[in-house]
């Protein structure tokens, strides 16, 4: 019989492959908060095999498993069959907006960046007191989470590059849309070529992204492949940092969280930690940490979607910060910052901040 | 009062980005008012900053978010942030549940009470400013 989806065209032998172990359980971010079965990636993996045998549409009734989903890899990480479900995850979300069953969340943000520059409809960018467009050896490009939700770390990373007297510019950036491929649509290709004309016209040879998932989108989709064509590297701000001096440190206990799409996406774990280790002599992981880190739950676009269950996520990553007695907890993602921070209690006395934002602190308060 | 479909008690001052502020002894008690709770839709994050915080008069001083809404919160009068509503931290749907009773955000020690003044107050004044801003809202 002929498949009936791309996910099954794609993926059928994948799935088919899933063993039913559960292995996937026991790291599942959405499972480890809401201890449902049919959230986590075995319980989705059998709703898709129910799909292609016949015994259950493709529809509205499968938007709540199929799109709560943070595509963060630990399922993937952790599964003795190779299953990769976020690539699976992502080509079933796809299929399911084709037939016209998507999240309203994910809908409204496919609208949304038909009309807007930026997920959250925002039409009033921040300047952050800087001139943007200008020729430069780099281009810092911020990503939406750091211009409309995190804008005062993103002022303190802007503030640490001019401390470290790096010519870079802004530009007039718009969202590079590569969450759209999370949530069942496709890069918005206007939105792509206007963040490449924007950087080429700087004649900067070198991007540094605040933000992981547009550091993966530029890196990695074809749709930004005129970047590359045209000599232009992307780094992420991590990789960028790495080889300064800071000359300063601070005595506190800081742990670090590493984001799904720094780590276990790009393979980005000891390049922070080198930066983290200079600054922070009382550095102390987290129990989960580097390919085995825990989600903040705020991926895939889950914290648009599942906002609750988002938060609820983050609230059993800094568990584990507070096991460690960290007073600092350190991240490289403005969405990881923004989710951890709402899900930060009162009574939890540590401090979360993206790692430029804490190294900006620590060389302001020793001038 | 009731300016259609939104509650709009008449003993409360409201300041323009819909929050409203009522006195209760030597304190102000502020919270979110009906328009904009319904305008949000669910609300999932309020920022609680610590007690002490200054605050000074038309700085924003907290956060609110609902999905993908994002909300400033300003001070309404100079002076100190005296308590936070805490149930709000692990239950920040109560704002939509009851947005003048347990929903309420902050509670102020103001520097000047006679602040107050500067706040809407009365059937005239609200009744004009939210319709204003249905219509606004509407068009966008």
């Amino acid at each position: 019989m002929e498949a009936k989806y791309e996910f099954e065209k794609k993926f059928r032998e994948q799935i088919l492959q899933c063993s039913r172990c559960g292995f996937c359980q026991a790291v599942c971010p959405v499972y480890g908060s809401t201890q449902r079965p049919g959230l986590n990636a075995r319980g989705k993996m059998l709703l898709l095999k129910e799909v292609m045998d016949g015994n259950l549409p493709l529809d509205d009734q499968l938007t709540e498993s199929i799109f709560q989903c943070t595509t963060c890899a630990s399922c993937f990480e952790n599964c003795p069959s190779g299953v990769c479900v976020p690539d699976i995850i992502k080509q079933a979300r796809k299929d399911m907006v084709n037939v016209g069953s998507c999240h309203p969340a994910f809908e409204g943000m496919h609208k949304v960046l038909q009309k807007h520059t930026n997920i959250y409809a925002e039409d009033e960018p921040e300047d952050f007191e800087r001139e943007r467009n200008k020729k430069a050896e780099y281009v810092y490009f911020i990503g939406c989470v750091g211009s409309y939700r995190e804008d005062e770390s993103t002022l303190e990373t802007l503030d640490l590059l001019d401390r470290l007297k790096v010519d870079y510019t802004l530009i007039d950036e718009v969202c590079c849309s590569g969450v759209l491929e999370d949530v069942g649509y496709n890069i918005n290709t206007n939105l792509a070529q206007k963040n490449m004309d924007l950087i080429f016209n700087t004649k900067a040879k070198t991007v540094i992204t605040g933000c992981p998932y547009c550091f993966r989108t530029f890196n990695n989709k074809p749709q930004y492949g005129e970047l590359k064509e045209n000599g232009v590297k992307v780094v992420h701000i991590t990789q960028f940092l790495q080889d300064f001096d800071f000359s300063v440190q601070t005595d506190k206990r800081v742990t670090y969280h590493d984001p799904c799409d720094l780590g276990r996406h790009c393979g980005i774990y000891d390049e922070p930690r080198n930066t983290i280790r200079k600054i922070a002599p009382n550095f102390v992981e987290m129990p989960d940490n580097r390919e085995g880190a825990l989600c903040c739950g705020a991926g895939g676009g889950v914290r648009g979607a599942f906002a609750k269950n988002s938060i609820a996520m983050a609230r059993r990553r800094l568990e584990q910060a507070e096991e460690v007695g960290a007073e600092i907890v350190l991240t490289e993602c403005n969405s990881c910052v923004h989710n951890l921070g709402n899900a930060k209690l009162r009574k939890q006395k540590f401090k979360i901040y993206n790692t430029t934002q804490f190294i900006n602190q620590l060389m302001e308060e020793a001038e | 009062m009731k300016i259609e479909q939104y509650n709009m008690p008449d003993d409360l001052y409201y300041e323009e980005n819909h929050f409203w502020v009522k006195e209760e002894g030597d304190l102000l008690v502020m919270g979110m008012d009906d328009f904009a709770q319904t305008m949000a839709g669910e609300v999932v994050y309020v920022q609680l900053p610590d007690d002490g915080k200054k605050l000074k008069l038309g700085k924003k001083f907290a956060k609110i978010e609902s999905g993908k809404w994002l909300g400033k919160v300003y001070a309404p009068v100079n002076g100190v942030l005296d308590s936070v509503n805490e149930e709000l931290e692990t239950n920040p749907g109560l704002i939509n549940d009851d947005c003048y009773g347990k929903g309420w955000l902050y509670k102020i020690k103001p520097s000047d009470k006679s602040e107050l003044e500067n706040l809407m107050k009365g059937e005239e004044a609200v009744t004009k400013w939210v319709l204003a801003d249905i219509e606004k809202y509407a068009e966008e």
